[in-house]
């Protein structure tokens, strides 16, 4: 009750300086803003890259070319072939258990007036058991395909919507960037596979897409399924062995491919959020530190002002601690009302970023903003402690002839 | 009720000890009406702020029915001027951001025990100034601030009323409002010592103290005769004055 008492007494002070105090807080409203706002991207794109790696599955290997460094610029060396995926089964049978390779590019597909653009993956019959992603209609690739660079093609769930509509859009002839293709199958809705729209997506076999297609010699990746998700490890060192024969690299000299795992690729974004928050951080840490000097600073000039207040509450009664109390909690309020505008800002600018800006997701866990109207509350306490300390130390009757 | 002995206050100002007190023996009984009179420097608000436990005498001892004050912590004193002592100031002293009613109930929250706003429209009441509850210091006049400031003094019914020059800021017809004011909390038994200038408020009181550079150099009752004397000089030297302003 008294406590309450005296919480009330440093609102009644805040609010006849509203402005002032709230000039005051801009630092830790800016910190705190930018906390919120950077807190919100950065979760945002954890989620969506965690999630979108989950379904990846844990026994899966992605070889990609490898890149390197030529007068200070990465540049990719396209080094896949075809027949490294079929070597690599071939050298490792007890662990790989099959690949995949995959040549992604995009067309536009047309069934006589309608028209969608699409990434185009030319791809092997194992692709489907591999991400366990299979067709809802028709069938799906077969070696028979591959081999006879068929022109055949299973589209998309949203492709064969688009398309097709409520028809069947198996037998049915489409044209991959002016190609005819017979429509072999329609795959199951499953929404994302890794980075890919795969509802959006048109698959053909691998030969036609770097043959007639799009006369590519190598592939864009490889996905390679071990036998034994806890034998990953020996799975890579085995699959590098073959790649490096394959592609004649001499010992000594460094991969022209890499490997990830999903968990490597969870690790390296794990790294890049760390460095990522801490940069984060340091920028909140050091705008707190302003805005508890600015509050420091206003208390101050609010101790002198009402210096004769001071002195008259002394005087009907109060106690140091009393004063003490009062000023700390005016401090703190200031400042969790900064952080409060802080929050405000800092969700306002993480919503802008996400409707505006297409490839952003942004997420606010609701502990950040905890966090941050606590930072704020300590930190005005923090920066309240001198002042409120000057104010209770003064003399009554000095305070009071004070003019 | 309150008893001071030997007081004493020094202020060390470099080379010099300035004694603003220097050796007051006093004793004021309860339901006493005192004023206190003398030159300006003479000691009369240094005495005040002792006596209400503002301040701390440098020797001496001030005791507070029967209790040294010097045995005392900051608590103890805080608790003292909260429950026991009303204020007034020559000032006011009000916090003009608040109401005159919150102005008022001050006292009360520093009692730290819950309390209904109540006691302070009593307060005042009491000095008739209930219909103003919500203005703002600004927007008061001085006489009315001054009844604001004596209703915060008597609001959690305190023994003593301390008031240095409360109408020093106030012309005479509202000082003699304010002077109704006190004489009435005297008739309803509260103990009252006040501080002035003017000879004419001073004479009022039943017991008049005269000091002179930090000490009390007459202390007599005011009997009728000399209260009528005052007047009546008060009242020559004004005609005069008048005539002389008149003339000229
Ligand atoms: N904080 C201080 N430091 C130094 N000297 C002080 C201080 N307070 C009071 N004094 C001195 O003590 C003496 C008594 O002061 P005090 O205020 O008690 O006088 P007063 O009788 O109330 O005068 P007035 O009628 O002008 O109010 C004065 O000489 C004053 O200068
Ligand atoms: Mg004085």
């Amino acid at each position: 009750m008294f406590l309450f008492r005296i919480i009330a007494m440093a609102f009644g002070g805040l609010w006849t300086n509203l402005f002032r105090s709230l000039l005051a807080t801009l630092g830790v409203i800016i910190g705190v803003g930018a906390v919120i706002a950077a807190v919100s991207i950065l979760q945002g794109a954890e989620r969506e890259i965690l999630e979108r790696f989950e379904s990846l599955g844990a026994d899966q290997l992605i070889v990609l070319n490898g890149s390197s460094r030529r007068q200070g610029r990465s540049v990719t060396i396209s080094s896949l072939k075809l027949s490294d995926a079929d070597a690599i089964e071939r050298d490792n049978p007890k662990l790989v258990a099959a690949t995949a390779p995959q040549v992604q590019a995009g067309s536009q597909v047309k069934y006589y007036q309608r028209n969608v653009y699409a990434p185009v993956l030319g791809t092997s019959p194992a692709y489907a058991a591999i991400n366990s992603y299979d067709v809802a209609d028709g069938r799906f690739l077969t070696r028979e395909d591959v081999r006879g660079n068929a022109m055949v093609c299973i589209l998309g769930y949203k492709v064969a919507g688009d398309l097709f509509g409520v028809r069947s859009a198996v037998g049915m002839k489409v044209k991959i960037a002016g190609k005819s293709f017979d429509v072999i199958g329609v795959m199951v809705e499953r929404g994302t596979l890794g980075f890919i729209e795969v509802d959006k997506q048109v698959i053909i076999p691998i030969t036609t897409a770097m043959g007639r297609m799009y006369g590519r010699r190598k592939l864009t990746s490889l996905i390679v399924q071990s036998t034994d998700p806890t034998k990953l490890v020996e799975c890579i060192e085995s699959v590098k062995k073959t790649l490096r024969s394959e592609h004649r690299i001499r010992a000594g000299k460094p991969d022209d491919f890499i490997i990830f795992t999903q968990e490597q690729i969870k690790e390296n974004f794990a790294q890049v959020a760390v460095i990522f928050a801490v940069v984060l951080y340091s920028i909140a840490g050091i705008s707190m530190v302003v805005g508890g000097i600015g509050i420091m600073n206003i208390m101050m000039v609010a101790v002198t002002e009402r210096t004769r207040e001071i002195g008259v509450r002394m005087a009907v009664g109060a106690r140091r601690s009393d004063i003490l109390i009062q000023f700390l909690f005016e401090a703190g309020i200031i400042s969790l009302f900064g952080g409060g505008l802080g929050v405000l800002w800092g969700l306002a600018v993480s919503n802008l970023l996400d409707t505006v800006v297409d490839i952003l997701t942004t997420y606010t866990p609701p502990i950040a903003i905890v966090f941050a109207l606590v930072m704020a509350m300590v930190v005005g306490l923090l920066s309240g402690v001198y002042p409120a300390m000057k104010a209770a130390r003064l003399d009554p009757v000095e305070a009071l002839r004070f003019e | 009720m309150i008893e001071g002995e030997q007081l004493r206050k020094e202020y060390n100002m470099g080379d010099t000890v300035v004694h603003a007190l220097d050796g007051v023996d006093l004793r004021i009984a309860e339901g006493e009406f005192v004023s206190i009179v003398g030159a300006s420097g003479s000691g009369k608000s240094t005495l005040m702020h002792i006596l209400g436990c503002l301040d701390r005498p440098t020797s001496g001892e001030l005791l507070i029915q029967g209790q040294p004050v010097s045995s005392m912590n900051d608590r103890r004193l805080a608790a003292i001027r909260n429950r026991y002592i009303g204020f007034v100031f020559q000032t006011f002293n009000l916090i003009n951001r608040t109401s005159a009613l919150d102005n008022v109930a001050l006292p009360l929250v520093y009692t730290r025990k819950p309390f209904s706003k109540r006691d302070a429209r009593r307060a005042l009441e009491r000095v008739g100034l209930a219909d103003r509850a919500r203005h703002t210091p600004s927007e008061l006049s001085g006489g009315e601030c001054q009844r604001v400031a004596i209703a915060r003094a008597i609001v959690n019914h305190p023994k003593l009323i301390l008031a240095d020059e409360p109408t020093g800021n106030l012309d005479t017809g509202t000082s003699a409002q304010i002077m109704e004011i006190f004489h009435d909390l005297h008739a309803n038994g509260l103990t009252i010592v006040i501080v002035t200038h003017e000879t004419e408020i001073a004479v009022q009181a039943q017991r008049m103290i005269q000091m002179c550079d930090g000490r009390v150099i007459d202390d007599s009752h005011v009997d009728e005769a000399r209260r009528r004397e005052v007047v009546a000089l008060v009242e020559s030297t004004r005609r005069r004055m008048f005539r002389t302003r008149s003339a000229s």
